[in-house]
C-alpha cells in the first residue's frame, strides 16, 4: 500500500499535473495566439476597451452581477467556485507538500477556514448536481461531462476532509488518502479537454466575443471566391 | 419577466403560411419562406459552406474558445424574451448555440474528428441543418443573453454565423433576399425598389408639405457635394416615416449644416447585418462610395437601429479602418446641436406620457442610450423609462430582420413582443419613440396585435412638432412663398 501511495503521490501526481498545467498553457497560448491573429486581421482595430475591461472584471468578481437573476443557483455556484480555487491552493497540508518539494511555500489559510469552504464545496457540489438532474431544462442541455464534473470534484474534498478531520484507522486513512490523490489526478488530467478549461478561458472570453465582431476586410470576398460565387447574382 | 404563453396563443404563433406541397419539395419545415434551398446533399453543402466561412474569417477561433469553455449553466434563459414566452428548452440560447457549436466541435476539431473516425458517429445530418434553420430565425438576434453569460459567449454572434452559413445554401427569408437582390443588382438600388423620380417627387411634396405647417423653407438637399453629412435613412422611411424625415430636415434647416442625400445610393438598411456577412461587405460598400462621390465628410444615418450599426461597425471593418468616413446617428447629431444650444424645442407642445424604446442595435453594446433621453426630457413634460432599459433593454420581438418577414407576425407580436408589450403597457405611455424602422413596424404591429393604444414615433417626430425656428428663417421663407393658387393651378 505505501508503494501505491508513493506511487500515486509522487511521479503519478508529477505526470497529471504536468498533464494540466501544459494543456492549460496550450488553450490559453492557442486562446491569445488566436487573438492576436483576429486582432492584426481585422479591418477595423477599434475595441471597446472599457467595456472588455468592466465586463471581463465583472465576471471574474461576479460579486455584484450574479444576484440579478437566478439568486439562490448564483451563490451555490459561487460558493462552489470559491473553495475550488482556495481550498487546493492554500491548504496547509498541501502547501507542506510543496514545500518539502520545491523549497517554498505560500500563507495558508486556517484549517478552520479551510474546513467550512471544504464544506461548502461539498454542500454545493452536490446542490449543483440535484438542480441539475432535477430541471428539466438544464438537463435538456447538459452533456455527460456537465453531471460529471461536480460529483467527481467533490470527492478529492470528502476524502480530503475525512483524513484531515476524523479518527479512522490508519488502512482506512491510506484508502482515503489513496482516493483523494486518485480522484483529483483524474481531475487534473481532465481539466484542459473538458469544460473546466474555462479556467483560463474566461479572462479572455469579453476580448474574445468583441474581436469576433471584428471580421477580416477580405472574409467577404473571400468566401464568395472559395465557394465560387463571385460573379454569381445573389 | 414575462409568463409563458397559453397554449392558444402558442398555437397562434407557430401557425404557418407556407403551403405543405412547398415545404415537401423543400423539404424545409420553417415558417419563413424560402427561395431556392440546397436540396440534395444538404448537409454536406452545409459543411463545405461552413469551411470556407472558417477558412476566410476568424470565426474559427471564437467558435474554438466557445466550445472549450461553454458551461451549460442556463443562465441565459432567463434573460431570453423568446423563451420566457415558449418556455421551450430548444429555445435556451445556449441550446441555440450548441447546434452549430456541435456542428463546429465535431467536424471541424481534432478531437471531434478523431472521435468521428472512431465511432463513425455524429455525422451531420440534413435533420439537424434543418433544425438550425428554424432555430436560428426563432431568435431575434438581440444578443441581451450575452449580458448574462458567465463565461462571455456571445449567442447572437453563433446565430449571426449559423445564419451566414445557412444562406450560403440558399436558406434565408426570402423577404430579406429578395429586398437585398434590389438593393445590390436591381434597378432602383434600394430595398424598397423606389426609383429616383418618386423620390424627388416625395421629398417635394414633403418640403411643400414643412413650407405650409411651419412657413419656414426646410430643404432636402439633394446630390449637393462637399457637404459635411451625407444622410442614409432607412429607405422605407421615405414610403412610411414621412414625420421622421421632416424631422431630420428641420434640425439641419434650424442648425444650417450642410447635408445631402445622394441619388445614386440613398438607402441605410443592410439586410446583410441579418444573415449574410458578404452582402453585408457590399451594402457597406455602397454607403461609402455614394459619401466618397459627393465628397461628403460624414455618414449620418437616420432611425435605424441595424442601419447605424451596420454602418457604425462595419463601414470600418470592410472599408478601411481608421481611414472609412466617420459614421454617426442623426440623434448623436441632434443630441450636439441642442447642448450647442442652435436647436430649440417647445415644451409646451408634447404634453402626453412619452417613453423611449432603445433598439438592440445601438443600446446593447452601450452606444447610444442617453443622448435621445436628454434629448425627449428637454421638451416632453411627461417622460418616463421603462424597465429595464439601455443596454439591458428588451428587444421589440422583431430584432434580426424578423420584423421584414411578414409572414410570421403572429410569432413576433406573440413570442417575440409580449414582453416589449408589458413592459410599455406598464408605462401608460401616449407616445412610444421608436428611433428605428424596424423597431417602429414591429411595434405598430404588436400594438394593434396585444391591444394596446401607443401611438409609435420617432424621436424626430416629436421634434419636428416642437421646433421653434428662428424668426429671420420664416421672414426669408414669407419673401420666397410661391402663390399657393398657382401651384394648384400647374399641378
Amino acid at each position: 500500500m505505501e508503494g501505491v501511495l508513493e506511487f500515486v503521490g509522487g511521479p503519478l501526481f508529477r505526470l497529471t499535473f504536468a498533464i494540466m498545467i501544459l494543456g492549460l498553457i496550450r488553450i490559453f497560448a492557442l486562446a491569445i495566439w488566436g487573438s492576436l491573429q483576429a486582432y492584426r486581421e481585422a479591418g477595423d482595430k477599434v475595441l471597446p476597451g472599457k467595456l472588455i475591461v468592466r465586463n471581463t472584471v465583472g465576471w471574474l468578481l461576479p460579486i455584484f452581477r450574479l444576484w440579478k437573476t437566478r439568486p439562490i443557483y448564483s451563490l451555490v455556484s459561487f460558493l462552489f467556485h470559491i473553495g475550488l480555487i482556495l481550498v487546493p491552493i492554500f491548504l496547509l497540508a498541501h502547501i507542506r507538500l510543496w514545500r518539502d518539494s520545491i523549497g517554498f511555500g505560500w500563507p495558508a489559510l486556517s484549517n478552520n477556514l479551510a474546513d467550512i469552504l471544504t464544506i461548502t464545496t461539498i454542500v454545493a457540489a452536490v446542490a449543483l448536481f440535484i438542480g441539475r438532474i432535477t430541471s428539466r431544462n438544464a438537463r435538456f442541455i447538459s452533456r455527460p461531462q456537465d453531471y460529471i464534473w461536480p460529483l467527481l470534484l467533490a470527492i478529492p474534498f470528502v476524502t480530503g476532509y475525512v483524513c484531515n478531520n476524523l479518527r479512522i484507522s490508519a488502512t482506512v486513512y491510506q484508502w482515503m488518502m489513496l482516493f483523494h490523490m486518485l480522484s483529483a489526478e483524474l481531475t487534473f488530467v481532465m481539466i484542459p479537454f473538458t469544460k473546466v478549461a474555462h479556467c483560463v478561458l474566461v479572462p479572455l472570453s469579453q476580448l474574445v466575443s468583441n474581436l469576433g465582431w471584428k471580421f477580416p476586410a477580405k472574409s467577404g470576398e473571400g468566401v464568395a471566391e472559395t465557394l465560387g460565387k463571385k460573379e454569381m447574382p445573389i | 419577466m414575462i409568463d409563458k404563453l397559453s397554449d392558444e396563443e402558442l398555437k397562434h404563433a407557430f401557425k404557418t403560411e407556407r403551403k405543405p406541397e412547398v415545404v415537401e419539395k423543400q423539404k424545409l419545415n420553417v415558417r419563413y419562406h424560402v427561395e431556392d434551398p440546397v436540396v440534395e446533399g444538404r448537409a454536406q453543402k452545409f459543411l463545405e459552406a461552413f469551411a470556407a466561412i472558417l477558412k476566410n474569417t476568424n470565426y474559427g477561433f471564437v467558435l474554438d474558445q466557445y466550445v472549450r469553455s461553454s458551461a451549460k449553466c442556463s443562465r441565459c434563459a432567463t434573460e431570453c424574451q423568446v423563451y420566457q414566452a415558449t418556455r421551450d428548452p430548444r429555445d435556451i440560447p445556449c441550446y441555440r448555440s450548441e447546434l452549430l457549436l456541435s456542428v463546429y466541435r465535431r467536424h471541424f476539431t481534432v478531437g471531434g474528428l478523431l472521435k468521428g473516425r472512431l465511432f463513425g458517429s455524429g455525422y451531420l445530418t440534413d435533420e439537424k441543418v434543418n433544425e438550425m434553420a428554424e432555430s436560428f430565425w426563432n431568435c431575434t438576434a438581440c444578443r441581451r443573453c450575452s449580458l448574462q453569460c458567465p463565461v462571455g459567449i456571445d449567442h447572437g454572434l453563433v446565430t449571426h454565423l449559423g445564419r451566414y452559413i445557412l444562406s450560403e445554401i440558399g436558406i434565408a427569408p426570402r423577404a430579406l433576399v429578395v429586398s437585398t437582390r434590389e438593393q445590390l443588382e436591381g434597378k432602383t438600388g434600394n430595398t424598397s425598389a423606389i426609383p429616383v423620380p418618386a423620390l424627388l417627387d416625395t421629398l417635394e411634396f414633403l418640403e411643400e408639405d414643412m413650407l405650409e405647417e411651419k412657413q419656414v423653407e426646410i430643404k432636402f438637399p439633394i446630390d449637393q457635394e462637399n457637404c459635411e453629412y451625407v444622410f442614409f435613412p432607412a429607405v422605407s422611411d421615405f414610403l412610411m416615416e414621412a414625420d421622421t424625415l421632416m424631422g431630420n430636415a428641420a434640425v439641419f434647416t434650424a442648425t444650417g449644416d450642410s447635408w445631402t442625400i445622394g441619388t445614386g445610393y440613398f438607402d441605410g438598411i443592410n439586410y446583410g447585418l441579418f444573415y449574410s456577412d458578404r452582402m453585408l461587405d457590399r451594402i457597406v460598400k455602397k454607403v461609402v462610395e455614394e459619401t466618397k462621390r459627393l465628397k461628403g465628410k460624414k455618414i449620418l444615418i437616420g432611425e435605424c437601429g441595424h442601419a447605424s450599426r451596420s454602418a457604425k461597425y462595419f463601414v470600418p471593418v470592410f472599408c478601411g479602418g481608421k481611414d472609412a468616413p466617420p459614421v454617426i446617428n442623426c440623434m448623436e447629431y441632434l443630441w450636439e446641436q441642442l447642448k450647442k444650444g442652435r436647436i430649440k424645442l417647445d415644451p409646451n407642445v408634447i404634453t402626453d406620457v412619452v417613453t423611449y424604446h432603445d433598439p438592440c442595435n445601438i443600446s446593447r453594446q452601450g452606444w447610444i442610450i442617453d443622448k435621445p433621453r436628454e434629448i425627449l426630457r428637454s421638451f416632453c413634460k411627461n417622460y418616463v423609462d421603462m424597465e429595464p432599459k439601455g443596454m439591458k433593454n428588451i428587444c421589440c420581438g422583431g430584432g434580426g430582420g424578423t420584423v421584414s418577414i411578414d409572414e410570421i407576425r403572429p410569432y413576433r407580436t406573440s413570442i417575440g413582443g409580449k414582453a416589449k408589450a408589458e413592459q410599455v403597457r406598464k408605462t401608460g405611455a401616449k407616445y412610444l419613440v421608436a428611433p428605428c424602422a424596424n423597431c417602429k413596424k414591429q411595434l405598430r404591429e404588436l400594438m394593434e396585435d396585444q391591444g394596446l393604444d401607443v401611438e409609435v414615433v420617432g424621436l424626430h417626430d416629436l421634434v419636428y412638432k416642437a421646433i421653434i425656428f428662428d424668426e429671420s428663417l420664416k421672414k426669408k421663407a414669407q419673401e420666397q412663398v410661391p402663390q399657393p393658387e398657382e401651384s394648384e393651378v400647374e399641378k
